[in-house]
């Protein structure tokens, strides 16, 4: 509305200066004014001398230029400006980029927007156009380093693998700790996994990070909100662009494998033969061992006299992975009058994976109507369809070189009937693809009933289907070989239904006071149907999964979970004098997952702010465009559960009882769950009637400084959680006959500062440089558990028979524990004396520490009760980003820094073959690496601990916009090379990227890619 | 406006639709979940429960798999292929921890199945419109199955928490242990109720009857007894060994001389034999984890018999019966290799007992018709046979995990008597079967118990039972340190509690 007020003007303005011209003496200038994606600018306003006209529709003007005069100037909100000088030119073309955020840009707050000079909250604002040029599948991926407080971890390389997302660290235990997305005003649920949006169609992301902005989400606002904002129609004639990325990668760590068969083989029969292996049992020994010939040592160095040189030398690695292509195309067209308006985009990305056979592919189409009905109302659609395609898995390079791919009949070669880790056999022969279909609509109605008074309703549903194909033949994996062939159907369908309706009131009385209340109600309804058709035992493997009813055994599951959320919300925002400003939030949420004690929830919210620039002895200084304190406290809930956690759930399990009857089936107490690492059943189902969200209560202190109108610009933060009633699956006492069960209990503080800065150092015609960075830190701890003092968390690892992480009061989140190591056992003496017995004694072991005992002091015994301890901490000290940008007449150039620092990585991969090849022989005392031993059995310990810290060069773009018009039909041309993931500078394991998932546990996933990108985008 | 119209009506419909919502009350229908609320309103319900209680015992983590990792590394019998993991070397080095992965499993299924036992108990009494006779059945094998997890636990770990009630409030969770007398107070307890509500007919294949609660408190005396007389550890509250001993017969009396539903099997191979077990009237599995080939999921069928047969790279063939020379061959398959037979066990027996002639096998046909010998010290060694399917399906077997024979209650009432005819009797009937002499007569009470125990080493080898009479008639050292060479670290009479129920119970002590 207001846009197309200012168009109107302009056209106004161009014809009065056209009649004008003819009258002056003196020249004419036109040309087009566009933004850094080439397109059309309208409403800039070109200034020379006295004359000032602005941009139309289709980003041109027409000025004339006194003699006297020789620069003309461009300028427009959200936009640097620029001089440009004219020297007998009768066309001038300008590029003009976006600056930071313009003071009087709205930003989105959740029901409603308010001017970024009116913040109350900590609010931190991206755009569209400022996310990384590189393949991404989910927007929350490209988010990493760009607005502080936002933690992204990414730790698998696989395509379509989503990010961690977390605003101001962790603050439950065992409910969601992801930031809640909201697209559109439509809240979709957690953060993580946003792929359905194309990152081209972003206009800007907003996150809400205190209790003040975050409120407003009441039970879902603990771990923040993230507000995407799609593109918007606009009017004009239709502009069409097309955006093209085709991407070259390559591994960005080297896989660390051994070298040759011989380093291999020597290093196993020395493991087994330490291991308790009897010399005869050796595995090379060049004998026959089920089936297969193992070759003995010898003769994989060609020096048995009898027999030639062991030929085969396998490069898993080089089988394994390539160097994959991707691509990404986006087309979209936005356009129409006045009256109705629309904007739509195509989107085709295919990403290829590292590892052979994977592949993900992506289509997402996207449509904005809008219409105005009335002067007063109008209406509008905004509809989103997306499908995925993945297909394949990651794959193992760290297979023996000693033997082949296939055997000499062409089989895949296996070296006994239950070895199923060929990965060349599970990429070509194991069916393993998900399709997603993803559609999400939204309808609404907007009415103005007063020039005060404005009702809007929005009837939102999103559809999600996905469909997982499994097939596994009978001799390529375990699953397989154990069931004669194992197929699966996975479906999975989600649907949302929400209803928002309300009321905004914006009246200014008197000049002085400006009042902005929204308030309203909400309907939520979420449903998640699943089924799951397995079929084991088939005739041969040639149908796959396509016709499971032939299978000898068939298994059904399916499952059905629904909650609805009912809400009432509001907010005023009251300015006076436009230097104090006010805001009091609320929101009420009853959810049907909360137990029938506690179903309603109440979350107020409260924030002050002083603009001290409009007070005038700050004015008097003419130092600063910009000098708001900020403050505000409130209240915001987690109910990241599952529905019916507060109902007791019986399980059900099948018991022979002879021929006659067969299987029965049996109905009681303890619901199976997942199985842990150990095959053993994690059995929940004990209900919980008080079962209620987790409450944070925080406080904020910002500080918002700019200079030179918002040329330098500087954002500081202290902010203080603290989360209580924490959800928490406790883990019970097995001899209750469960393991665990959903309680409230538990206390976590965080705290924190962040930083986040603009400065835009050279703002020159031809020449602008900007550096830009964001800091943050936080401090994370357990303060309370109910009755424990200390809990485990993650999973149980087999390596070394317990869990990692622990929850530990006083410490941060997922802490490591477990035992003190010093070194390598050097002689039995002293291993003895460390405390240590059998096995563990022997020199070349790790030599674990001794720290106490019953009375507090070393007792002579290593024991899990006594000498366990703290021995890392995954979260970091501080994460931080800083990032540069140079322009240079039509060439720009983007480097983006991301870094983490002091965090600890238990790194599960640290024996890998090139410290094996370091270890402990009585040849080779070392004091690093623990001698070859097959039997081992590993105590978590802080040999496992290793330094994460790193400084990544996240990404690099060199781009250049070619002149206008160059050609005919093409409005504009931008090219660009982008690199991303180039460099790491960090002291952790050489074999492994250090980035890791927000448990510091380096399980060997996925590796990242590094990507080479080349893009172009054309306007017409 | 048309399209104006439209879209007022679709306003109007939100309104409406969001008021009649927000009068709903929020509560929850659960679907696709039973619970207490709708569960134990029928008889059907009843047996349902029942079923689940049982379904505990054939998983893998107790008679599948679990229970003879922990009853079978620490003895004599079996040790373990070299890549079998930590946990399986503790218990063969009985250097066990309270981290140790295979005890924290079984102990969590001996209590899941407590928790499920409890719920039959507490439940089956009110459920309405019942037949007294069904219920009182039902009811009787809840107490059958919960003194089973007890006596299991109180062999395994000594004093451990006791539960009697269904979980239903956080409170109950945090739970002392009890002492070793108050827990067989419980477990004879609830076999007797389970002996007087259970029917003596012969129950359905995997379920108990009022035989199995008779012969299961006939071996519960006799522990007692024996771990009294010998003075194990834990073992002082008895107040007279005697006294348990008579018990001890009383009750394997009740099984040897007062049922016709269960008896001695002539030949041994037969016993072992899923299709005639499973299928005739009367036979030794007074009461088995019953399992079968066309089930789903291990669990349902059982993979037991992997652990025991080898894997020397072929699909192996034996003789059925080696005694006979008509016997016909079965195809066995192949294994895992995962327990393997130590030299210790296989040397101690006579070179005629049939128990290692016919029942452990050191002789294979290969798909080739060759005979390939296995060494006791070879990578593929003799293994027992009590334990195959020649009708397995892939790996999905039929083989029932025995947990109580008749055999073990003709040798419980030989050692509850001492050197009595009938109890002569009863442990020749055995010794004849495997094609032995006579036990030498005249044997003091003290000689001749040693000799029924030495007796049960090789008849109930690999049964799971060996470990517990090391212990009650405390010889550990003695057997495993002294006899064969063995080293003992921990564990020796009673395992440590898993480390998981230490800290997660706050009224426990290690």
């Amino acid at each position: 509305m207001r846009r197309s007020l200012l168009r109107t003007c302009a056209i106004f303005w161009s014809i009065l200066f056209a009649v004008q011209l003819t009258m002056a003496q003196s020249r004419m200038v036109s040309g087009v004014v566009r933004d850094n994606e080439g397109r059309p600018l309208p409403g800039v306003t070109v200034k020379s001398g006295a004359y000032t006209v602005t941009t139309n529709e289709e980003g041109t003007y027409e000025i004339t230029i006194a003699d006297q005069e020789n620069v003309l100037s461009f300028s427009s909100l959200g936009l640097k400006s620029q001089q440009i000088s004219v020297n007998n030119r009768s066309t001038i073309d300008a590029v003009l980029l976006s600056t930071a955020l313009d003071l009087d840009d709205v930003v989105v707050v959740g029901y409603g927007g308010v001017r970024k000079s009116d913040l109350t909250g900590a609010v931190a604002t991206l755009k569209g156009s400022d996310l990384n040029k590189t393949p991404a599948s989910s927007v929350d991926q490209l988010l990493q380093g760009k607005i502080p407080g936002v933690q992204v971890a990414i730790s698998s390389g696989q395509p379509g693998a989503g990010a961690t997302v977390r605003i101001r660290g962790n603050s439950s235990l065992s409910g969601s700790n992801a930031p809640l997305v909201v697209v559109d005003g439509f809240p979709w649920g957690d953060a993580g996994d946003l792929k359905q949006i194309n990152p081209e169609d972003i206009e800007s992301i907003e996150v809400l990070k205190d209790a003040s902005s975050a409120a407003i989400y009441g039970s879902r606002g603990a771990n923040g909100v993230i507000m995407v904002t799609t593109k918007k129609a606009r009017a004009g004639t239709p502009r069409i662009s097309l955006n093209t990325l085709n991407t070259v990668s390559t591994l960005s760590v080297k896989p660390d494998l051994w070298r040759d068969g011989i380093e291999e083989a020597v290093y196993a029969n020395e493991a087994a033969l330490n291991g308790g292996t009897p010399l005869s049992q050796l595995p090379y020994l060049g004998e026959v061992r089920s089936g297969v010939y193992f070759p003995s040592i010898a003769e994989l160095r060609g020096l048995d006299p009898n027999k030639p040189q062991w030929a085969t030398n396998t490069d898993w690695a080089d089988l394994v992975y390539r160097n994959p292509f991707s691509q990404n195309y986006t087309l979209g067209i936005d356009g129409g009058a006045e009256n109705t308006k629309y904007s739509m985009s195509g989107n085709y990305y295919k990403e290829e994976g590292l590892a052979i056979k994977n592949a993900y592919d992506k289509y997402t189409g996207r449509l904005n109507l809008d219409q105005k009905l009335t002067n007063a109302i109008s209406a509008g659609t905004n509809i989103i369809l997306t499908y995925t395609n993945n297909t394949g898995q990651n794959l193992s390079a760290g297979r023996s070189r000693i033997f082949p791919v296939y055997d000499e009949n062409g089989n895949y070669f296996r070296t006994s009937a239950m070895d199923f880790g060929n990965p060349i056999a599970i990429a070509n022969e194991v069916l393993n693809k998900s399709k997603t279909i993803d559609v999400l609509g939204t309808v609404f109605v907007s009415a103005k009933l007063t020039d005060w008074l404005q009702f809007r309703t929005q009837l939102s549903t999103k559809y999600g289907n996905s469909i997982g194909d499994v097939y596994e033949p009978a001799n390529v994996t375990f699953r397989g070989y154990e069931n004669t062939g194992y197929g699966a159907i996975n479906n999975y369908n989600n649907n949302e239904l929400v209803n928002e309706n309300y009321l905004t009131i914006d009246k200014t009385f008197d000049d002085a006071h400006r009042l902005n209340v929204v308030g309203g109600f909400s309907l939520q309804n979420s449903r998640t149907r699943t089924s799951n058709l397995m079929g084991m035992n088939f005739v041969n493997d040639n149908l796959q999964n396509e016709n499971l009813n032939s299978a000898k055994t068939k298994v059904l599951s399916n499952g059905l979970s629904a909650s609805t959320l009912h809400s009432w919300f509001g907010r005023a925002n009251y300015a006076l004098l436009d230097k104090y400003l006010f805001t009091v939030t609320g929101r009420a949420d009853g959810s049907t997952k909360f137990g029938e004690n506690n179903k309603w929830a109440f979350f107020p919210s409260a924030a002050v702010a002083w603009k001290l620039n409009e007070e005038s002895f700050i004015k008097d200084l003419n130092a600063f465009s910009e000098l708001k304190l900020r403050a505000s406290y409130g209240l915001t809930g987690n109910q990241g559960i599952s529905p019916y956690q507060t109902l007791d759930r019986f399980g059900s399990e099948r018991y022979y009882v002879g021929a006659q009857n067969g299987f029965m089936t049996g109905f009681g107490p303890g619901l199976a769950g997942a199985n842990n690492d150990q095959g053993l059943t994690i059995v929940g189902g004990l209900g919980n009637k008080s079962l209620r969200w987790e409450t944070t209560t925080s406080y904020d202190l910002g500080l918002d400084i700019g200079f030179m109108n918002q040329r330098f610009t500087l954002t500081l933060d202290y902010y203080d959680k603290h989360t209580k009633d924490l959800l928490r699956t406790r883990t019970i006492s097995p001899s209750s006959g469960f393991d665990q069960q959903w309680v409230n209990d538990g206390e976590i503080s965080n705290r924190g500062f962040e930083l986040g800065f603009n400065a835009g150092i050279i703002q020159r015609e031809e020449l602008s440089w900007s550096v830009g960075g964001n800091f943050a830190l936080n401090r994370n701890k357990v303060v309370a558990m109910g009755e424990s003092d200390r809990v485990v968390t993650g999973s149980l690892i087999e390596m070394v028979r317990q869990n990692v992480n622990h929850f530990i009061i006083g410490q941060p989140m997922y802490a490591f524990y477990g035992y003190r190591s010093d070194g390598i056992i050097q002689s039995l003496e002293e291993g003895i004396e460390a405390g240590l017995t059998g096995a563990e004694a022997i020199p070349g072991e790790i030599k674990y520490m001794d720290i106490a005992g019953a009375d507090g002091s070393p007792d002579g015994t290593i024991d899990p009760t006594y000498d366990r301890v703290v021995i890392g901490d995954p979260t970091p000290n501080f994460i931080y980003s800083f990032n540069t940008s140079v322009s240079y007449k039509r060439f720009d150039l983007n480097a983006q820094f991301y870094g983490v620092y002091g965090n600890d990585v238990f790194d599960l991969q640290k024996m890998t073959p090139s410290r094996q090849v370091q270890r402990w022989t009585p040849d080779n005392p070392s004091n690093l690496y623990p001698r070859a031993n097959n039997t081992r059995g590993y105590k978590a310990s802080d040999f496992f601990v290793e330094d994460g810290s790193f400084l990544r060069l996240q990404n690099v773009t060199l781009g250049y916009n070619f002149r206008p018009g160059i050609i005919k039909g093409i409005s504009n041309i931008r090219l660009y090379a982008s690199g991303n993931n180039l460099l790491t500078i960090t002291k952790f394991n050489k074999g492994f990227d250090p980035e890791v998932g927000l448990d510091g546990i380096n399980w060997g996933n996925y590796p990242r890619p590094r990507a080479y990108s080349f893009g172009v985008s054309v306007g017409f | 406006m048309k399209m104006n119209k439209i879209i007022a009506g679709i306003c109007l419909a939100g309104i409406a639709s969001s008021t009649f919502l927000s009068c709903s009350k929020l509560t929850e229908e659960p679907y696709g979940i039973v619970n207490s609320n709708s569960f134990y309103k029928t008889a059907d319900d009843a047996l349902s429960g029942l079923i689940y209680a049982y379904a505990i015992l054939p998983e893998v983590g107790y008679y599948s798999r679990g229970y003879y990792i922990i009853m079978e590394l620490p003895t004599e019998n079996l040790t373990a292929k070299s890549d079998a993991g930590q946990a399986n070397f503790e218990l063969e080095q009985l250097r066990t921890t309270s981290t140790n992965s295979d005890l924290d499993n079984l102990w969590t299924y001996m209590y899941r199945g407590i928790a499920r036992a409890n719920a039959v108990i507490t439940n089956v009494p009110n459920v309405p419109n019942m037949p007294d006779a069904d219920r009182n059945q039902i009811i009787g094998e809840g107490y059958f199955l919960r003194a089973l997890h007890n006596f299991n636990l109180v062999r395994l770990f000594g004093e451990v928490p006791l539960r009697l009630e269904p979980l239903v409030e956080a409170e109950q969770i945090p739970v002392a242990k009890s002492s070793i007398s108050d827990l067989y107070d419980v477990i004879i307890a609830d076999l007797k109720k389970g002996e007087e509500l259970m029917s003596a007919a012969k129950n359905f294949e995997g379920r108990a009857n009022r035989v199995a609660a008779q012969a299961l408190l006939s071996k519960v005396y006799l522990h007692l007894a024996s771990a009294k007389a010998s003075g194990s550890v834990g073992y002082d509250f008895v107040a007279n060994s005697d006294e348990m001993y008579n018990e001890a017969l009383r009750y394997a009396g009740k099984v040897i001389n007062d049922q016709q539903v269960f008896n001695f099997t002539d030949v041994l191979p037969d016993i072992w034999n899923t299709e005639v077990y499973k299928n005739a009237t009367v036979s030794e599995h007074i009461f088995d984890a019953a399992v079968d080939r066309s089930g789903e999921r291990e669990g349902n069928y059982s993979k037991l018999p992997n652990m025991f047969l080898p894997d020397p790279g072929f699909v192996m063939t034996i003789p059925y019966n080696p005694s006979d020379p008509n016997t016909e061959t079965i195809n066995i398959g192949r294994g895992w290799n995962h327990f393997q037979m130590e030299a210790h066990h296989y040397n101690s027996y006579h070179a005629s007992d049939k128990r290692k002639t016919d029942l452990i096998v050191s002789e294979v046909i290969n798909p080739d018709g060759n005979v390939i010998q296995f060494g006791i010290n070879d990578f593929s060694r003799p293994f027992t046979r009590k334990f195959i399917d020649p009708l397995r399906d892939a790996d999905k077997m039929s083989t029932n995990s025995p947990v109580i024979r008749y055999s073990d209650i003709l040798l419980v009432y030989a050692e509850a008597a001492g050197p009595t005819t009938e109890a002569y009797a009863a442990v020749n009937k055995i010794r004849n079967r495997a094609g032995l002499g006579p036990l030498s007569p005249n044997l003091s009470p003290a000689a001749f118990r040693e000799a029924i125990v030495e007796e049960r080493a090789f008849e109930l080898a690999f049964e799971g039972n060996r470990l517990f009479d090391l212990r009650r008639t405390n010889s550990m050292e003695k057997v495993l340190v002294e006899k064969y060479g063995k080293s003992i670290t921990s564990g020796a009479y009673f395992f440590p509690i898993p480390q998981r129920e230490i800290d997660s119970n706050p009224l426990i002590q290690p």
